[in-house]
């Protein structure tokens, strides 16, 4: 089975790093975009197999805009090839932050959350999941 | 009645309290009256024991039987007199009605005076001197002028009795074995009676009615000063209600709308306005109005430096202006006129650091204010000082406050990402994810770690310690929680620690079957019984047991987190609820703590509209007590 692609996008770089080495130590193999704009290009190079996105960048939204472009169900949009990508969102929302929901919610647009600081155990075990892998 | 009570709408604060709503000298004349009825049995009684008595002690004699009947028919009138006076009291009916009867009363007096004078022997009668008691009686009642007419009057009925029985038209009836020879016929003596009789009632009405006169000025002069008396009580009572209520509220806006209705009120004046100073830009804001419509107060801006008014009342000056529309003082003559304000009065709102603003009181009447007025204003404007700086003051501590909740709130935000990175990072290395570490390194890695841990809980903590003091959570924002659920999800939460400590932890449910909710947030709620049960967990050694149980207190949900633990020393007990504060022996279990979850707690509880205590259990332990206000069932 050929080694699945993951795509980083995140604004804080050591923050991709902190992403980076768990996942490539368990053999993924790893890219990375530092905004949306680099996201747009990346996304259609690369073809992930998953995504994992940070919900805040330039704007408290810009993640969660980003997520619904790629996730759109019109045909004609230019990422339809990748709208059945599973995304990973990293949140670092506290109970102040204005914007809040919650996975359950049917609307969103991400297949899941995790919450920043990263435990690797937690990202490992959802990346596998949403990849259709098997879980030990 | 007076010209306070004319301005319209207010009259109810000066109302004299007479039943029926009499003025006092209204009230005489109804007392006046019914002291005429009462006094009228006796004469009824008299004339009869008289007749009685001419005959039977002094061997007299009279025709008796027109003479019973005047006594009679003075009772008889009396009587129905009595009856429809006592209908008017009950009825509370008007002065008119009270002045008719009295009228009603000297008609009949006068009618039977004379009737009797007339079958008692005319001009040789006696009784001619009780005449006098009549015009003396309607002296009292009514002005000098009618006293002289009924004066003339009693003249003119003796004269003409005298008169037609000395020329035989009427029949004289002499009172037999009372004069030895009759006078009736007696021209002479007719004229001397008459002349003296006639100038004796002249003078007896002239006497009378002076007296009255100076009597009925002196009691206008008693019920003027006693309504002034009660009107000046009426001031100072709401003066005093309205200290007692300005007083008891420290929200600003609330304080001056309540201050210049109780002006109003106890002034009895159409209208009453606050304006405040900015300090700033030295308008004079209205902030506050009660009275005055939306078109006057948007006439134009009050300049404190260049309006006269305003520049001399901030300056400590009181300002009555008794003509406003043609005042050159006022820099809105006109629109004072346009909105029917004849009078203006101002006073200083001063502070202790200087002018706050001003106070006005504005009436519909020209010169409305008195010296009176003005002490009034320049009192009711000090108390209202007093209790707007409060306000001022307790408003400028809240921004304070919320100032420095939103500071916390941007650094603790602006802390938490890098520290949260480094956290990652560092779980990188604690995980073995880069690579291998020597054990001493991950020795290091795994202190400074935990280090990290405490600093973002300690951000964390703060985050919620700034938004429960801000005012992040409108109440709109408040949705009904189920408690039950809720709580029972933090216990939950808390299972798999307790057992590894070897705890007991418990949930007990006392409700009755069915949801009960609060009004609050999921978050909310979650924060206070995790920081609650949290702190039971860590303080409780292994062997113990925690306790959460839930019941329902009239209409508040309770929810009492109970432990076996470490308990609370003397000392802590006060201060446990502040911020940062640890008590002594819970530095002993966990040496890094913030100090900041009770706190947390604690806002929480207070912003759901709850309350929290503590309480020390016998040996040791503690217990903690929260009580929620149920939701309505929507």
């Amino acid at each position: 089975m050929s080694q699945k692609r993951i795509l980083l996008i995140d604004d804080d770089p050591d923050l991709r790093l902190a992403l980076r080495l768990p996942l490539e130590a368990s053999g993924y193999a790893i890219f990375e975009a530092g905004s949306v704009v680099e996201a747009r290009t990346a996304v259609k190079e690369i073809k992930p197999d998953l995504i994992v996105l940070d919900v805040m960048m330039d704007t408290t939204t810009a993640g969660f805009q980003f997520a619904l472009e790629l996730h759109n169900a019109d045909p004609r949009s230019e990422f339809n090839e990748f709208s059945q990508v599973p995304i990973i969102m990293l949140t670092a929302i506290h109970s102040t932050t204005p914007l809040r929901f919650a996975p359950d919610e049917d609307y969103l647009p991400v297949q899941t959350f995790i919450e920043k600081p990263i435990d690797p155990a937690i990202l490992l075990t959802k990346v596998r999941q949403f990849l259709g892998e098997e879980v030990t | 009645m007076d010209r306070s009570t004319s301005s319209g709408s207010n009259n109810k604060v000066f109302e004299i309290p007479i039943p029926g709503s009499r003025t006092l000298v209204e009230a005489e004349l109804v007392d006046c009256v019914a002291w005429l009825i009462r006094l009228r049995w006796f004469v009824g009684v008299g004339v009869l024991l008289g007749t009685w008595g001419m005959g039977a002690l002094f061997g007299l004699h009279a025709p008796v039987v027109p003479l019973y009947a005047i006594g009679a028919g003075i009772l008889a009138y009396n009587l129905a007199f009595y009856l429809v006076e006592r209908g008017f009291t009950q009825t509370s009916a008007g002065t008119i009605a009270f002045r008719r009867l009295s009228v009603w009363q000297a008609v009949l007096d006068w009618l039977a005076m004379t009737m009797l004078i007339h079958f008692s022997g005319g001009i040789e009668s006696p009784m001619i001197f009780f005449f006098i008691f009549h015009i003396i009686i309607a002296s009292i009642f009514f002005s000098p002028r009618t006293a002289f007419g009924f004066s003339i009057l009693a003249a003119a009925l003796l004269s003409g009795t005298a008169l037609l029985e000395y020329y035989g038209i009427l029949v004289h009836i002499p009172i037999v074995g009372f004069l030895d020879m009759p006078l009736y016929q007696n021209s002479l003596y007719i004229a001397a009676v008459l002349f003296f009789f006639t100038s004796t009632g002249l003078f007896s009405a002239y006497l009378a009615s002076s007296i009255q006169e100076r009597l009925r000025r002196r009691e206008e002069e008693i019920i003027r000063l006693s309504e002034d008396l009660q009107r000046a009580t009426v001031r100072l009572q709401t003066l005093n209600d309205g200290a007692r209520v300005i007083n008891s509220t420290l929200d600003l806006p609330e304080v001056l709308q309540r201050f210049v209705r109780n002006t109003v009120e106890a002034m009895g004046v159409r209208a009453c306005s606050i304006r405040l100073l900015n300090k700033e830009t030295q308008i004079l804001e209205p902030v506050a109005v009660n009275g005055l419509s939306q078109a006057y107060l948007n006439k134009g801006p009050v300049d404190a430096a260049t309006n006269p008014v305003a520049r001399r009342v901030l300056g400590g000056e009181v300002i009555n202006i008794p003509d406003a529309p043609n005042s050159t003082l006022l820099q809105y003559p006109e629109e004072a006129r346009q909105e029917g304000i004849r009078s203006v009065l101002s006073a200083p709102l001063l502070g202790k650091s200087g002018p706050l603003g001003i106070l006005r009181a504005y009436a519909v009447e020209p010169g409305r204010f008195s010296r009176e007025d003005e002490a009034f204003l320049i009192a009711i404007a000090a108390q209202g000082s007093i209790a707007i700086e409060n306000a001022l003051a307790f408003k400028a501590i809240e921004e304070l406050d919320l100032a420095k909740s939103q500071f916390i709130r941007t650094v603790t935000h602006e802390l938490r990402s890098p520290v949260s990175v480094v956290h990652s990072l560092l779980r990188t290395m604690t995980t073995g994810y880069a690579g291998q570490v020597s054990d001493q390194q991950m020795d290091i890695l795994s202190r400074a770690s935990r280090r990290v841990d405490y600093l973002q809980k300690l951000i964390d903590d703060l985050l919620d310690l700034a938004v429960g003091k801000a005012d992040f959570w409108k109440s709109e924002m408040f949705e009904p929680v189920d408690i039950k659920a809720a709580v029972k999800k933090v216990v939950t939460r808390f299972e798999p620690i307790s057992q590894e400590k070897g705890l007991l932890i418990e949930f007990l449910d006392e409700t009755s079957p069915g949801v009960t909710r609060v009004l609050a947030t999921q978050d909310g709620i979650d924060r206070i019984f995790n920081n609650l049960v949290s702190n039971a967990v860590k303080y409780t050694p292994p062997g113990g047991r925690v306790t959460t149980k839930l019941s329902i207190l009239g209409d508040k949900a309770r929810v009492m987190v109970e432990d076996t633990g470490i308990g609370i020393p003397d000392e802590a007990m006060d201060h446990l609820f502040e911020e940062f504060y640890r008590a002594p022996n819970a530095r002993n279990v966990e040496r890094e703590g913030t100090g900041l979850g009770l706190t947390i707690a604690r806002d929480l509880v207070l912003r759901f509209g709850g309350s929290i205590q503590v309480e020390r259990l016998q040996g040791a332990g503690s217990r903690f007590i929260v009580n929620l206000p149920v939701a309505a069932p929507s």
